[in-house]
């Protein structure tokens, strides 16, 4: 339970009250007040004061004082007039819940107010200052530009102007040309002539003097020109020189970036042509030439060519198991799979073929592009159309110049569109 | 980005038609001459003249086969005749005045010539004017204009040996008349150079990247700086003064940026100064500087090149594109021309060269 204060004293003007509350010892400050209109309270834990206000008073600019132990309220009266009392005498405990709940009330809405008004004027003042920023960042814009063209110019009337030089100095050469002295002395008296006449040395007779004088030859004369055209030399002897180029096996130019890759793929094409499973029983049976993987690809791609699928696809079976590691196996024998509808199998030989064609590298795009179109085939036969665009797509990305690969991409999007749309 | 720096101004901008693969200055004026390869199939020549901030076209002359490079460096001042390398393997002479029938004119390779470069002409350089040429089929030949058919020089691959792309030739060391230094760089990142005089392979080496462009700083003086540009943003600059027996040349390496370095161009007025073009469309200029002393000798007392270093001077993008040619103009200092794959040729000028 509160403490109430009851000691406090007041008078007043017409237009002002001024009320002193004593504390009894206890400190105030500011939050402890709450004032509205018509209410006015001090809560000091534990001592509380309050009174609802005889008339209202203008609470935006009355004030109070806190100190001395007591707090000085200055309260501005709304309308001017003599009050009887500070307070309400005959306020109802149910009045005094309602005027202290509206109290309250008001000044939360007042309070939310200010926000607003506060938010409002601070947004005008960084709209203000973004106008003044960009205001002075255009202004500085304009002035290098000014400069810019200011030197763009200067640039445009010098180069006018030598321009102009050079066609004088062709329209004299093209006179001097027809005139054509054997000896040319007299024009180059004229032009040394000229050439201390003139306030600005013209580029063409400059630099063919100085030309001549950065020879750093001993005879330097005037007819040094023409001399020179008869002590060119005779054309060289024919003569070959042998080159020999820094080995590289791949078409493409060296670039540093790709070293690391290219070498990769170089190993495992030495490593893969050099595993022989050499632990087979039937090794035994067969000749000399079967036993070796390339023979069997090239035997095997010529039974693709003729249509004996499965007789390539025996071909290729035995070349895998004597080397494991040859991408281009798998691929072909992908093929096969693909005419002989053996469609799952054709993936998984694709796969297999694409996984020993890493790192990617130029040298075998070919390969890759192959593989991802098998896979791509049989993945649509299969009715499988996303994973097959996506094996199309990954083949366009590497060849994208390929027009068929284009089409097939084009017809399974639309097939696949037209599965959504009846699903 | 200080008030001093160069800075690379676009000074025009001109649209084209066609392919461009080669933009070059014509000496002693102010034209310039694109060369490339039109839609159809056929080489296009397109001279324009610079007029205020436009090209206007002059001339454009239509050839065969698409034409892959060309120079002014072996035809003298009067002539101006351009010689180009074609699509095809086709070395010819033209004279822009009555273009029709080359005034020379050779099937030089089996593939396309790849580079071209003339020394001996325009008033630079000693000795008798000749053409050198790199192509796809491994091969880098000289010729002289005045000995039909035959080079006067061939470097090609031993019997039996698989060849590699010829990207890019250079002529150097052409102090006196009988010294010639023939550099190329292969697409496996060999630089090779071939010394004339001698007929035999003075040098080789190899940069790890393929190599896009080689030039010497410049090529009437005894050989001074070599610069190599590559795939993956990188340039190598060798010194050329001092070659030791086993290390060769020393030089210095520098990652400009991510993608390849198309081109090098020395500016003609100040050897220190280079230009790379990159295939991200941007240009960087750089100096080199030289160290405080240029050789030294190894553990074995032999003399070895001292490498400086590389300082970039200003880059700028000017295009999503690559930039496959440059040019510098051999008569106004920082009046440059770049061709890009965006089918646009530029006219650039550099500024503030002369406080460098």
């Amino acid at each position: 339970m509160p403490v109430w204060l009851r000691e406090h004293s007041w008078r007043q003007t017409l237009a002002a009250v001024y009320l002193s509350l004593p504390l009894r010892g206890a400190r105030a400050t500011p939050a402890n007040i709450f004032c509205s209109e018509q209410y006015l309270k001090v809560s000091v834990p534990p001592f509380l004061f309050e009174a609802i206000l005889y008339a209202p008073i203008d609470d935006a600019n009355s004030t109070a004082k806190i100190g001395n132990g007591n707090i000085f309220f200055t309260l501005y009266k709304k309308e001017p007039a003599m009050w009887d009392s500070l307070t309400l005498a005959n306020a109802g405990k149910e009045k005094l819940q309602y005027l202290r709940e509206n109290a309250v009330l008001k000044a939360q809405e007042k309070a939310k107010e200010e926000t607003e008004a506060k938010k409002i004027t601070k947004q005008e003042h960084k709209k203000y200052a973004l106008e003044a920023t960009m205001r002075l960042e255009e202004a500085e814009r304009k002035r290098i530009e000014h400069l810019k063209e200011q030197e763009r110019q200067k640039i445009a009337k010098e180069l006018e102007f030598w321009k102009n030089q050079q066609k004088d100095a062709d329209k004299y050469k093209s006179i001097q040309k027809k005139g054509e002295l054997p000896q040319e002395i007299e024009p180059l008296k004229e032009r040394k002539n000229e050439k201390m006449n003139k306030t600005r040395i013209p580029n063409e007779e400059t630099s063919k003097i100085r030309l001549k004088s950065t020879k750093g030859h001993g005879s330097r004369s005037i007819f040094s020109q023409n001399l020179k055209e008869e002590q060119l030399p005779a054309p060289r002897a024919a003569a070959t020189i042998k080159v020999n180029f820094t080995p590289r096996v791949f078409p493409t130019a060296l670039r540093e970036s790709c070293i690391a890759e290219e070498e990769e793929w170089l190993h495992k094409q030495a490593e893969a042509r050099r595993i022989i499973n050499s632990d087979l029983s039937e090794l035994e049976d067969l000749k000399e030439e079967e036993k070796n993987p390339d023979w069997l690809k090239d035997k095997g791609n010529k039974m693709f060519v003729m249509g004996n699928y499965l007789g390539a696809v025996n071909a290729y079976n035995l070349a895998v198991r004597l080397n494991g590691k040859l991408p281009l196996l798998y691929l072909n024998r992908a093929a096969c799979h693909l005419q002989l509808r053996n469609l799952h199998k054709a993936i998984e030989d694709s796969s297999k073929a694409l996984e020993l064609l890493t790192p990617p590298v130029p040298d075998n795009e070919d390969a890759r592009v192959k593989a991802h179109v098998r896979r791509g085939t049989a993945f649509c036969q299969l009715e499988l159309y996303t994973e097959g665009l996506q094996d199309y797509e990954a083949a366009l990305k590497i060849d994208p110049k390929n027009k068929n690969i284009e089409k097939d991409a084009e017809k399974i999007r639309h097939l696949i569109q037209e599965t959504m749309q009846s699903s | 980005a200080g008030p001093e720096r160069p800075q690379v101004v676009s000074h025009v901008q001109q649209a084209l038609s066609y392919t461009v693969f080669d933009c070059k200055w014509v000496p002693r004026s102010a034209r310039l001459l694109c060369l490339g390869s039109a839609a159809r199939g056929t080489g296009l020549v397109q001279l324009y003249e610079l007029h205020g901030a436009r090209l206007e076209l002059l001339r454009e002359i239509e050839k065969p086969k698409p034409i892959k490079c060309g120079t002014f460096g072996a035809t003298s001042l009067q002539q101006r005749y351009l010689a180009t390398g074609d699509f095809d393997g086709n070395l010819n002479i033209w004279n822009l005045e009555a273009p029709e029938i080359p005034v020379y004119s050779v099937k030089g390779h089996k593939e396309i010539i790849n580079s071209i470069d003339g020394v001996g002409g325009l008033g630079i350089g000693e000795g008798a004017p000749e053409i050198v040429t790199g192509s796809r089929d491994g091969t880098v030949k000289v010729w002289d204009p005045r000995q039909n058919d035959t080079p006067v020089a061939n470097m090609e691959p031993v019997q039996g040996e698989s060849k590699r792309d010829c990207w890019t030739v250079a002529f150097g060391n052409a102090y006196n008349q009988e010294e010639r230094i023939v550099c190329a760089g292969y697409d496996n990142g060999d630089i090779k150079l071939f010394d004339l005089k001698t007929m035999s392979l003075r040098w080789e080496t190899n940069i790890k990247n393929g190599v896009c462009s080689v030039e010497f700083d410049r090529k009437d003086i005894n050989m001074n700086k070599l610069v190599a540009t590559s795939l993956e943003g990188k340039f190598h600059v060798f010194d050329m003064r001092t070659q030791h027996p086993t290390k060769g040349f020393a030089s210095v390496s520098e990652k400009a940026q991510k993608s390849t370095i198309w081109q090098v161009r020395h500016l003609p007025q100040n050897r220190d100064i280079f230009m790379t073009s990159g295939g991200s469309g941007s240009l960087h200029l750089w100096k080199y500087e030289y160290p405080a002393q240029r050789s030294k000798k190894d553990s074995e007392g032999s003399e070895m090149g001292v490498a400086g270093s590389v300082s970039l001077l200003q880059n700028v993008t000017l295009s999503t594109q690559p930039i496959s040619s440059l040019d510098w103009s051999p008569d106004k200092k920082g009046l440059c021309v770049c061709g890009a794959f965006d089918q646009t040729v530029r006219v650039l000028i550099v500024t503030k060269l002369n406080k460098i």
